[in-house]
């Protein structure tokens, strides 16, 4: 190669070179073009995500307390150490890892696999909840040697009276897919951002949103290592409120007592404004059991159960009302102006109907003589409500059952509420599609048809007759206080605006106005007094509670009632010490106390209980001693 | 007097080019204070490493070409012994062993031989410049391999590429038959296979993460994403000069030495990066007229060879915290910290300058 030709080459190569460069840096000025300009937002929003975090602050819930401020619901500071699953961490060698410091039981490994299976939500979940202090000081000495493992501090709810008003209380649990989808639809979704649990039933359920409060959050800002550099914001969050209730702890203990071993529900109601002040539904249940989600043996077991513990019986119970609803059939007698006193029938034990088809027989066999519809009551007369019933009719009836409200809900604070039933021509007709029989309206009468009822509404309605306002309606909640404890807003029981579905539209007596009292006719006044002088007669001798007024230093009015659970063949004689516990009849009672001034109004249903008045009489007279003792 | 004397020696410094050097300089230590952070040893560091190289660069524009020439061989040896060395004396970092320390200094053997090879080949090809033929390139060849392996061997797959494109450069310029590369290029091809089983699990990995960063993203594709996210981040105006949170926060690794592109992305943005590249082009057009404009085979073939291997060296690590190559380690020549990487850097400018001034010495 000459050298002139090897210049030449040289000359030709190094430009190639120079384009080759050129063409090169060129395309990494097209990759930051791409980088810088077109996935700017990208890469910004990454480089955002890379130092900025959010941690939420939760909001404490708020505590329930009974009227007196004993604490039903409270919050318990509690450790736990949790997992991120996505870490996907070997939960054996995370047992045996911390095998020095705290034992994780194989139910603890079961506990977390059924959360995480169930998990939407956290972030980390418990491996071990409620660490005792020495294990917490050996965790934080020996941390640096569990990067995986995070300590945490939270608040635990606790239901430190156990059983006791399980049911109206409730219980949370761990959020789970339903509830999400609940929440995103009514948008509050966000505002459970760090929260765990949510309330499912009872106050904890129908108060979620007082007791839950607001979750606050910080945003900090941290480094590769995940140093806090510094906080950006702070929102604080804003606790939930404290739920003050109705309910008096001492009374509610007093009836749950009285109760015994008995099933059924008991509600204690004043008159005056419909707070609830004992709520019982029996057998009870232990809340503390689901806070971090039940284990399957306590589930098998409740749920299982044929006494049905988490039935809540006060308001999803159905039972029929039996002879405690003579008085509201009674009521509506009068207003169609039969039956008035002076108006007597001789009882001969039994009634024949009109056209002689059918006998029906009282629960007394050898009947009561002469009875007016006063002692048709305190002797809870059969025939004399029979008869009743024909020449009434079931339309008028219901008429005057509606107004108290039998067959709708009573909107107490309370979930899951049952409206009963009130039984009708043409319910039967679209529920069987069958005909109606005279013989169904003299059952109907004495509440052993299809009528049915729950046992607020059978509370609600003997509030009724001693205040006869249509907005009356039962209230757990008393007030809530704030989260700063300064201000507490009382919350007038009646007054605030109801959860209107179903909501009475009229006045007991037919008219449209909210203070009955001075509105109302006098002589349906007159009929509501003469009833109610009947009901006193129920616990004076002769009546079907006489017991209660020996024994008591003031005046009870009540009425019994006994609802069957199976009907008897024709000739077959009830025999309660004969018959197996589950097929004996309900007892049932309403009552009110004292008589001239009613300060409290009970209604109870002792399930299997047999006669009313022997069973559920004195529970009745127990909480009417509590009551009226310690007013005194 | 002294002043008349000082003049005399900055007579062969090329004034366009030492300010665009100069422009680069400052722009790297302007760099590097954001990103060493409250690391002001770095930075002292850093400027004395700047001086010994500026020295050095002024010292070399004034020595005689014919002493290059003669020197060569010498120094290809001495380099070759030291290279040697580092598998005896040497020190590891990172995983690799490239470092040896002489007379307390560290230095990297590797980063020396970027100059001696060049040396070695254009005065190989000057000497037999009138009989180059395939036995001429074949000694060229064995020439470059040595060292290769050596630095194959620290291991430092990146450098050891580097170095053997840089001396492929003078090997082509001396007129290496173009059927002769296309053949080349066709046998690597084929070999590859078996030279990817011949890498080093953490190369592979390198390499792989190339193709997919995501695909270990907490692993060998972490710096690269990080690095990307950096560059992304900063937009066309950048965030600002010590405003990189990707750099400030550490969420990038090594922002002094190899990362440092990044950092000046993120703090500087696109703008910066088009500004900078202008620099290059500056930088890069000089230098090529200036071995275009050389009298003879060994100064051109020296410069040409000196302004590839600073251009690919700065592809290179451009290309790596850009994510087009994968992360091999290797510096940005007059900007990433480290006192080798500079001085080398400034030397062969110094070189380049004194094949430039004397180019009528050396007559062909």
């Amino acid at each position: 190669m000459d050298l002139h030709n090897f210049k030449y080459t040289f000359k030709q190569r190094l430009n190639f070179i120079f384009g080759f460069l050129i063409f090169i840096f060129s395309i990494l000025l097209i990759k930051f073009f791409y980088l810088q300009i077109i996935k700017f937002d990208n890469y910004s929003a990454l480089a955002k995500s890379n130092r900025i975090k959010i941690i939420s602050i939760p909001a404490i819930r708020g505590q329930i307390l009974d009227r007196n401020l004993e604490i039903l619901a409270a919050n318990k500071l509690i450790y736990t150490l949790e997992l991120d699953p996505k870490n996907k961490l070997d939960i054996n060698e995370i047992k045996k890892k911390l095998s020095n410091i705290v034992q994780i039981s194989n139910y603890d490994i079961k506990k977390y696999n059924k959360t995480l299976k169930e998990n939407y939500y956290s972030s980390t979940i418990p491996i071990k909840t409620n660490l005792t202090n020495t294990q917490v000081a050996k965790f934080i000495a020996n941390q640096y040697k569990y990067p995986e493992i995070s300590l945490k501090q939270k608040f635990s709810r606790t239901y430190p009276k156990q059983q006791t008003g399980a049911h109206f209380i409730g219980y949370i649990n761990r959020i789970n897919k339903k509830d999400i989808e609940r929440l995103k639809k009514s948008g509050k979704f966000e505002s459970y951002m760090g929260l765990d649990h949510i309330g499912k039933t009872g106050i904890e359920f129908f108060y979620e949103d007082k007791l839950h409060g607001y979750p606050g959050y910080k945003k900090i800002e941290v480094n590769a290592k995940n140093d806090v550099i510094r906080t950006i914001e702070i929102i604080e969050p804003i606790h939930g409120e404290d739920i003050i209730l109705n309910i008096d702890y001492k009374i509610q203990k007093v009836a749950e007592k009285a109760f015994g071993k008995y099933k059924g529900a008991m509600v204690a109601l004043d008159p005056e404004n419909g707070a609830v002040l004992a709520y019982i539904s029996q057998p009870s249940f232990n809340p503390n059991l689901f806070i971090n989600g039940i284990d399957e043996s306590n589930w098998r077991r409740l749920s299982d159960s044929i006494h049905k513990p988490l039935i809540n019986r006060v308001v999803s119970g159905i039972y029929p009302p039996g002879s405690t609803l003579k008085p509201f059939v009674a009521l509506a007698a009068l207003e169609n102006n039969i039956r008035r006193p002076p108006f007597s029938i001789i009882d001969k034990g039994f009634y024949n109907m009109p056209n002689q088809s059918k006998t029906f027989s009282d629960w007394k066999k050898s009947g009561h003589g002469k009875v007016d519809i006063i002692k048709a009551i305190a002797v809870s007369c059969d025939t004399f409500f029979y008869g009743l019933g024909i020449e009434l009719g079931i339309p008028k009836l219901n008429i005057v059952l509606k107004r108290f409200g039998f067959g709708q809900k009573t909107n107490i604070d309370m979930p899951n509420e049952k409206a009963g039933l009130i039984a009708s021509a043409e319910w039967k007709k679209r529920k069987y599609n069958k005909k109606w029989y005279q013989g169904e309206t003299a059952i109907t009468a004495i509440g052993q048809g299809y009528t049915q009822t729950t046992p607020i509404q059978l509370a609600l309605a003997t509030a009724k007759l001693i205040n006869p306002d249509h907005t009356l309606r039962p209230r757990l909640l008393k007030y809530v206080i704030t989260p700063n404890h300064m201000k507490s807003k009382i919350i007038d029981s009646n007054k605030e605006t109801s959860h209107s579905q179903g909501a009475l539209e009229f006045n007991l007596f037919g008219k449209k106005t909210k203070s009955s009292y001075s509105l109302v006719n006098i002589n349906k006044i007159n009929d509501l007094n003469l009833v109610k002088k009947a009901m006193a007669l129920v616990t004076k001798e002769g009546g079907t509670a006489a017991f209660i007024g020996r024994t008591s230093s003031y005046d009870v009015s009540a009425k019994t009632g006994t609802a069957q659970v199976f009907s008897l063949k024709k000739n077959e004689v009830y025999d309660e010490s004969k018959l197996p516990d589950k097929l004996k009849d309900h007892a049932l009672f309403i009552a009110f106390a004292p008589s001239e001034k009613p300060q409290l109004v009970i209604a109870i249903v002792v399930e299997n209980g047999g006669h009313g008045g022997a069973t559920a009489g004195p529970i009745a007279k127990k909480v009417f001693d509590a009551y009226l003792n310690e007013a005194n | 007097m002294i002043n008349l004397r000082l003049s005399k020696y900055l007579n062969n410094i090329d004034r366009f080019l030492i300010v665009l050097i100069i422009l680069l300089l400052s722009i790297g230590l302007v760099t590097l204070v954001s990103a060493a952070q409250q690391a002001t040893a770095i930075i002292g560091n850093q400027i004395i490493n700047i001086t010994v190289g500026i020295i050095l660069l002024v010292f070399l524009s004034n020595v005689d070409p014919k002493r290059f020439l003669f020197l060569a061989p010498h120094l290809y040896i001495l380099s070759l012994i030291l290279l040697a060395s580092v598998i005896f004396f040497g020190f590891e970092s990172h995983g690799a062993k490239r470092w040896i320390n002489i007379l307390f200094f560290n230095f990297q053997p590797s980063e020396i031989i970027k100059i001696t090879i060049p040396l070695m080949l254009a005065w190989l090809y000057h000497r037999y410049q009138n009989t180059i033929n395939y036995r001429t390139h074949s000694i060229a060849f064995i020439i470059l391999a040595i060292p290769c392996v050596f630095i194959l061997d620290q291991p430092d797959l990146g450098t050891a590429i580097l170095i053997f494109l840089s001396g492929l450069i003078v090997i082509f310029l001396a007129g290496l038959s173009l059927r002769f590369i296309v053949v080349s290029i066709f046998s690597f091809l084929l070999a590859l296979p078996y030279l990817w089983s011949t890498l080093h699990l953490y190369q592979q990995n390198r390499i792989m993460s190339l193709i997919d960063p995501n695909r270990d993203p907490l692993g060998t594709g972490y710096h690269s994403i990080q690095s990307m996210i950096a560059i992304g981040s900063g937009g066309f105006l950048g965030k600002g000069w010590s405003y990189g949170g990707q750099t400030q926060l550490n969420f990038l690794p090594e922002t002094s030495t190899d990362f440092i592109f990044s950092v000046f992305g993120e703090e500087f943005g696109f703008l910066g990066i088009f500004i900078l590249f202008v620099l290059y082009f500056l930088i890069l057009y000089r230098c090529i007229d200036m071995a275009q404009k050389m009298q003879n085979t060994f100064s051109r073939l020296i410069t040409a060879s000196l302004v590839f291997t600073l251009f690919s060296s700065s592809f290179v690590n451009i290309a790596m915290v850009s994510g087009v190559l994968p992360i091999v380690g290797a510096p940005l020549p007059f900007v990433s910290y480290g006192g080798t990487s500079m001085v080398v850097s400034l030397t062969m400018i110094g070189i380049i300058m004194s094949l430039h001034s004397n180019k009528s010495l050396i007559a062909n």
